[in-house]
């Protein structure tokens, strides 16, 4: 017999939107039982620096008068107005004051800050919006990778003030539902593999999509994770709200990944994925460019770009000249994941690599030579399609002009002297977007708009608001979106607990007001 | 002893570190490389703390705790440190988690995320070393190391193995590495101690060991949650290689009634589990039971569950292995039970399914003994009584004679014919009357023949050996499924071979052909290319062309599965035919009345059918009103030695190998071939255990979310 437990509120996960979800909740008077599976809070949040907001006291403290309203325009005119409207205005309305509320909790934020900013050619479409709220890690240093973590602390202490139970190790397994489909219940097994049965009258899904179920991306995605995708693979995202959700009868949205690129198993190859992602020769299959490279740094677009090749993978390549330069004067595109000390580490990495970086079938990811027929002939590129596109392009950097993709300019180094350096560069991803049908206030609906009553997904399960790509221009937003999210379902959630009805209820409907 | 920390008066033991003294007091104070089972070493310095008296920050780990100390572990002195140490750590660590399977799990992530702390100001350096998973079952992440030396600590103290140790890098760096090439070499034990304290994710479980969908405990003991029922297998295996044969059995019989049944038939899915699968060979788990078995005296039958009569009466139909188990739970929890049996001897499938040169009726007979014994104890009356020849028809109507409950366990005892071109041919066998015929000593006749098996699966090749044995001039195997996908196991087909069997795989069988006079002539089979199911489940076998194949033949015997008998007369709610449907309490649409076994999930194991069978006596127990508790403490539980030491060359051997009757003189009589292992072959065998349960007895540290 299972364990039985009762509460308020279910929420299912404490990545960003369940931690959210939970204090909102139990903020809003509700009682709370927060389920994980793994022993850590946070889920991938804790990866990651700061969330997106406008409208916030940081960005007014900083001159930066960007509003919700003006956001919500950007973003939908960059989604073609294909994403729920109502949803996107509500999260952005919202996310001003979801900094001052983590402000409250004693989240303090280093900066804002844009992903980039682009060039004159390009800013007119593709600028960086400062809406990147970086969190300050504790000890007042610079935030580096993982800063996130403080907000992550702050927000479970803060849970736990507000009496959240959380049980770690304990997934959630499915949803109870009466006769009517309204949530009853959420089952779990705990750390000991003991079932549990936790009686509630709102369930909050918060499971962060399916990054680490490779079936479940074949299935739904039609990409193969090792072969033409190397995403992040998360342990514990294996889709378990997705199909809880579904199983319940939500309704079914498009599923994403959010597109990148990079290196297979680029933790152990650092500094190998660090010198190619460079403004250098990029080609696909058949040795041509498929994009001007002064635009390698928007991990979107490329990733997107080498969906789009044949095979579905690109090369990057440079030459001798361009590694000593980068030597010297350090990378064209400075990135602040890849190590500071990137060309003085290469050259270790790079030779050891050499001999065993392959595929399953013994193809190599990179590959080193004196010439350029024999570079694209280890790494299987079209070697006279290749050698004629390198000629070209050559011909065009040493008329300083790129007939071509208009690259910028000094960028227009020729690949010229060896030994020639090449890798494969393959799609990666955070995880997976969306699945499941929400509304604007988080209730999940049936494929037929009918809501589920009781039942709530937020997080990157919910997360349909991209359309195809993620918008790197308005960085922060999946963070932003997974805090905003998992806030206004808590508020929902303890205000259908306790049955109020909210606002719609203080007109009775009889006209007089009363 | 009391002292102060953080302005809170805080009780300690004699002896006892500041650290340890605040953590039990619930007071959170950061460390790594301090472990609750391990000699504090001081290495990590993030347990920085101010003690009143002395000038500087001292390790709270390093600092035993005194009458009347004042601790202050949030000061600035001793905080700046800290952080200083995170800082450092960082500093040298992966910034990407993202690829790193103890992402969420991590102890450095927790540390980090409680104190907010950003390696920023240093010049961050990577050491990477390459991915080590060249060794069997650990892979060496060392990139992720921040030589905390817990590992180190783990192998040495608590192991008294010393596989792993510091060396100095070519860097200068001093980094955790193996003490020799491999770990083989080093003599490690496989034990998994260095991977459960590790707080990173430098020190982890192959790829591929740990499955999603269960828990930690049954991914560290595989072989335990492989079994159906559960049974503690490493704790048995100590016993046996201790020559505790009693206690090892007792390990078992806590667990299920035919301990030597299963020794000597048990499809052995724990084997399967068994990590050392990754290591030369599995264990021969099965075979470990059967030699204790053989050995067991009984001792532990004083210890068996025995509450008071209940009053209550459970009807159990069909006295498998399945019916025979519940029987006795129910018993033990106080109920009267009758067991019907359609047939003239109780065993089900063990008597009349599987052939005698596996499973002996002697030794059904000894079990189903004990269990009537055992079960009926000091009581005057028997508590199980066992009602041969009689095969219920109605079980509806048992309720009706005054049982309090059913449990339909009748199994699945009529084999399928394929509706083929010649299935109605004299001369065409089904398995289950086959076997049980040979069984009953009134075989169906072969004797001089050509005998095709149809089929691929366990049951397949019992009808193939059954049929060498009763004198059959060739015997030939044909199945859909190409040999590496065949449900039959490998040492099955072997031993086969070696009996003049021979298998011709991935086959569709197109006819069975008419000699002429109604008689079998020939079988023939057509050469699959690809056998597969399409999105409707549908099987689609795509032929080879020309593939066809004629084979003699005077007999042929199918073996493609069974099916329940009389379940259509039942007036139960039933699925995919005959089988019985009955929910995760095993109860069936009829109210008191419950299902288990074959019946109910389709012709599986007998450790299957036990296990249903203990699950069905819980839940009919809990009907009855009863609290469904069937554990057993058939012996008292005793401490384990921990240290292993260093593990001699001959640890990393194959399985030992039992003596066997040689297949020309085992083909031609139906006795057992298998001898039980000998003591010392016993012994030797169960020291190749990795004892994977060990790691379980480690404490896992608390993080600072559950203070």
């Amino acid at each position: 017999m299972a364990k039985q437990f009762e509460t308020d509120v279910v929420v299912i996960a404490a990545g960003l939107s369940g931690l959210a979800a939970a204090i909102s909740a139990a903020e809003n008077g509700a009682s709370v039982i927060c389920l994980e599976k793994a022993s850590n809070t946070g889920g991938a949040a804790n990866m990651g620096m700061g969330p997106c907001a406008a409208g916030s006291p940081v960005q007014k403290m900083s001159g930066i008068t960007l509003t919700p309203g003006e956001l919500f325009r950007r973003h939908m005119f960059y989604t073609h107005y294909q994403v729920d409207a109502k949803l996107v205005k509500a999260y952005y309305d919202k996310s001003g004051d979801t900094i001052q509320w983590l402000m409250d909790m004693g989240v303090q934020f280093n900066s804002v800050r844009p992903a980039f900013r682009a060039g004159e050619r390009t800013k007119a479409y593709a600028d960086g919006e400062y809406t990147w709220h970086v969190v300050q890690p504790e000890d007042g240093s610079e935030p580096g990778p993982r800063a996130a973590t403080t907000m992550t602390k702050r927000m479970t202490e803060k849970a736990q003030d507000l009496g959240v139970e959380f049980m770690l190790e304990t997934p959630g397994t499915g949803l109870i539902q009466d006769e009517d489909g309204a949530i009853t219940g959420v089952t779990a097994v705990d750390k000991n593999g003991e079932e549990i049965e936790i009686s509630c009258k709102a369930a909050i899904v918060a499971t962060g999509g399916f990054g680490h179920n490779v079936q479940m991306i074949h299935d739904k995605i039609g990409l193969d994770w090792g072969k033409n995708l190397f995403s992040f693979a998360i342990p514990g995202m294996d889709g378990d709200g997705f199909n809880m959700c579904h199983k319940a009868g939500a309704g079914h949205t498009p599923v994403t990944m959010e597109l990148m690129y990079q290196l297979p198993d680029n933790m152990n190859h650092f500094y190998v994925e660090g010198a190619f992602r460079q403004p250098c020769y990029w080609c696909d299959r058949l040795g041509e460019r498929f994009m001007p490279e002064d635009e390698v740094f928007n991990t979107t677009f490329v990733g997107n770009a080498i969906n789009h090749l044949p095979g579905k993978v690109g090369y990057a390549i440079f030459d001798a000249n361009m590694l000593k330069r980068w030597k010297k004067y350090g990378p064209d595109i400075v990135s602040h994941v890849h190590p500071h000390d990137l060309y003085e580490g290469f050259e270790a990495q790079w030779n050891a690599d050499l001999e065993t970086y392959k595929d399953d079938e013994g193809n190599p990811y990179i590959a080193q030579a004196d010439t350029l027929e024999e570079l694209a002939e280890k790494l299987g590129i079209n070697v006279d399609g290749f050698v004629a596109a390198v000629e070209e392009y050559n011909e065009m950097c040493a008329e300083g002009y790129d007939a071509l993709f208009e690259k910028d300019r000094q960028y227009m180094i020729p690949l010229e002297e060896g030994p020639f350096y090449g890798c494969k560069q393959f799609m990666g991803a955070y995880g997976t977007l969306g699945g499941v049908l929400v509304n604007h206030r988080l209730e999940v609906m049936t494929d037929d708009y009918e809501k589920i009553p009781g039942l709530y997904c937020v997080g990157t399960d919910a997360c349909t608001i991209y359309g195809d790509s993620y918008n790197f221009c308005i960085p922060g937003n999946t963070m932003g979106f997974c805090l905003n999210s998992g806030r206004i379902a808590g508020e929902n959630a303890a205000e259908l607990a306790f049955g109020d009805g909210g606002d719609e209820d203080w007109d009775d409907g009889d006209g007089d007001w009363d | 002893m009391k002292l102060t920390i953080d302005g809170q008066v805080v009780e300690a033991v004699e002896g006892q570190s500041v650290l340890n003294a605040a953590l039990d007091a619930g007071i959170f104070v950061p460390h790594l490389c301090g472990h609750p089972d391990l000699e504090p070493i001081g290495g990590c310095g993030l347990c920085m703390v101010e003690v009143e008296g002395e000038d500087e920050p001292v390790r709270a780990c390093m600092t035993k705790a005194s009458e009347g100390m004042v601790v202050n572990t949030k000061g600035d002195a001793a905080d700046k440190l800290r952080r200083l140490a995170m800082e450092l750590i960082l500093a040298t660590h992966p910034a990407d988690c993202t690829g790193c399977p103890k992402y969420g799990v991590c102890e450095l992530q927790s540390m980090y995320q409680y104190m907010g702390v950003s390696p920023q100001r240093w010049r961050c350096k990577g050491r990477t070393v390459p991915t080590d998973d060249s060794n069997p079952l650990i892979t060496h992440g060392f990139t992720r190391c921040i030589r905390c030396g817990r590992c180190v600590r783990a192998c040495e103290e608590l192991r008294g193995v010393g596989a792993i140790g510091f060396h100095r890098a070519e860097d200068g760096s001093m980094r955790v590495a193996i003490n020799g090439a491999s770990l083989q070499e080093a003599g490690c034990r496989f034990c998994g101690a260095c991977i459960e304290v590790c707080p990173t994710g430098s020190i982890v479980d192959m790829v591929g060991l740990v499955k999603e969908n269960r828990s930690r405990e049954d991914n560290v003991v595989p072989c335990r949650s492989g079994c159906p029922a559960h049974i503690d297998i490493p704790r048995y295996l100590r016993y046996v290689k201790a020559g505790e044969w009693e206690k090892a059995t007792a390990v078992v019989r806590e667990k299920v009634p035919f301990p030597e049944t299963l020794g000597n038939i048990c499809t052995h899915n724990c084997q399967g589990e068994c990590k050392r699968n990754y290591l030369q060979e599995p264990l021969s788990i099965c075979r470990l039971k059967r030699a204790a078995a053989v050995r067991d005296t009984g001792e532990w039958k004083s210890r068996v569950r025995h509450e008071p009569l209940t009053g209550k009466k459970v009807a159990v139909v069909g006295a498998g292995p399945g019916g025979l188990t519940a029987a006795l739970f129910l018993a033990e929890k106080g109920h009267k039970v009758d067991v019907f049996e359609a047939n003239a001897k109780v065993g089900g499938q063990m008597r009349y399914g599987i052939p005698a040169y596996r499973l002996p009726d002697e030794i059904v007979d000894r079990e189903v003994a004990t269990i009537l014994e055992i079960s009926q104890a000091d009581d005057a009356e028997p508590r199980i009584e066992l009602k041969c020849n009689e095969r219920v028809k109605d079980v509806k109507a048992l309720l009706a004679q005054g049982y309090d409950a059913v449990l339909v366990t009748v199994g699945t005892f009529q084999g399928n014919v394929l509706p083929m071109k010649g299935h109605d041919l004299q001369n065409v066998y089904v398995n289950t009357e086959f076997l049980k015929a040979a069984r009953e000593g009134n075989p169906q006749p072969v004797e001089g023949g050509r005998v095709v098996v149809l089929g691929g699966g366990n049951v397949a090749y019992d009808c193939a050996r059954t049929a060498v044995r009763l004198g059959a001039a060739s015997v030939d195997v044909a199945c859909l499924e190409a040999e590496a996908v065949m449900t039959s196991t490998p040492e099955e087909r072997e031993e086969a071979a070696e009996e003049g069997i021979v298998l011709h795989d991935a086959y569709a069988f197109t006819s069975i052909n008419d000699d002429g006079t109604g008689k079998v002539g020939s079988m023939t089979i057509h050469k699959i290319a690809k056998f597969y199911f399409d999105e409707n489940h549908r099987a689609v076998t795509e032929l080879v062309e020309g593939g066809e194949l004629t084979l003699p033949a005077d007999y042929v015997i199918f073996g493609v599965g069974q099916k329940p008998e009389d379940t259509m007369g039942f007036d139960l709610e039933l699925t995919h035919g005959p089988y019985v449907v009955a929910d995760a309490n095993h109860a069936t649409s009829a109210d008191g009345i419950f299902a288990a076994g074959d019946v109910v999930t389709g012709t599986k194991s007998v450790i299957g059918a036990i296990a249903e069978g203990r699950d069905a006596a819980s839940a009919i127990d809990r009907y009855l009103g009863g609290d469904g508790d069937i554990t057993a403490e058939l012996l008292d539980p005793e401490p384990v030695e921990k240290e292993l030491g260093k593990a001699p060359a001959e640890f990393y051997t194959p399985a030992v190998q039992p003596q066997m009757a040689p297949a020309e003189e085992r083909k031609g009589n139906f006795a057992q071939y298998e001898c039980p292992f000998t003591e010392d072959e016993a012994k030797c065998e169960a020291s190749r255990c990795l004892q994977c349960d060990l790691r379980l007895t480690i404490t896992k540290p608390r993080l600072w979310n559950e203070y």
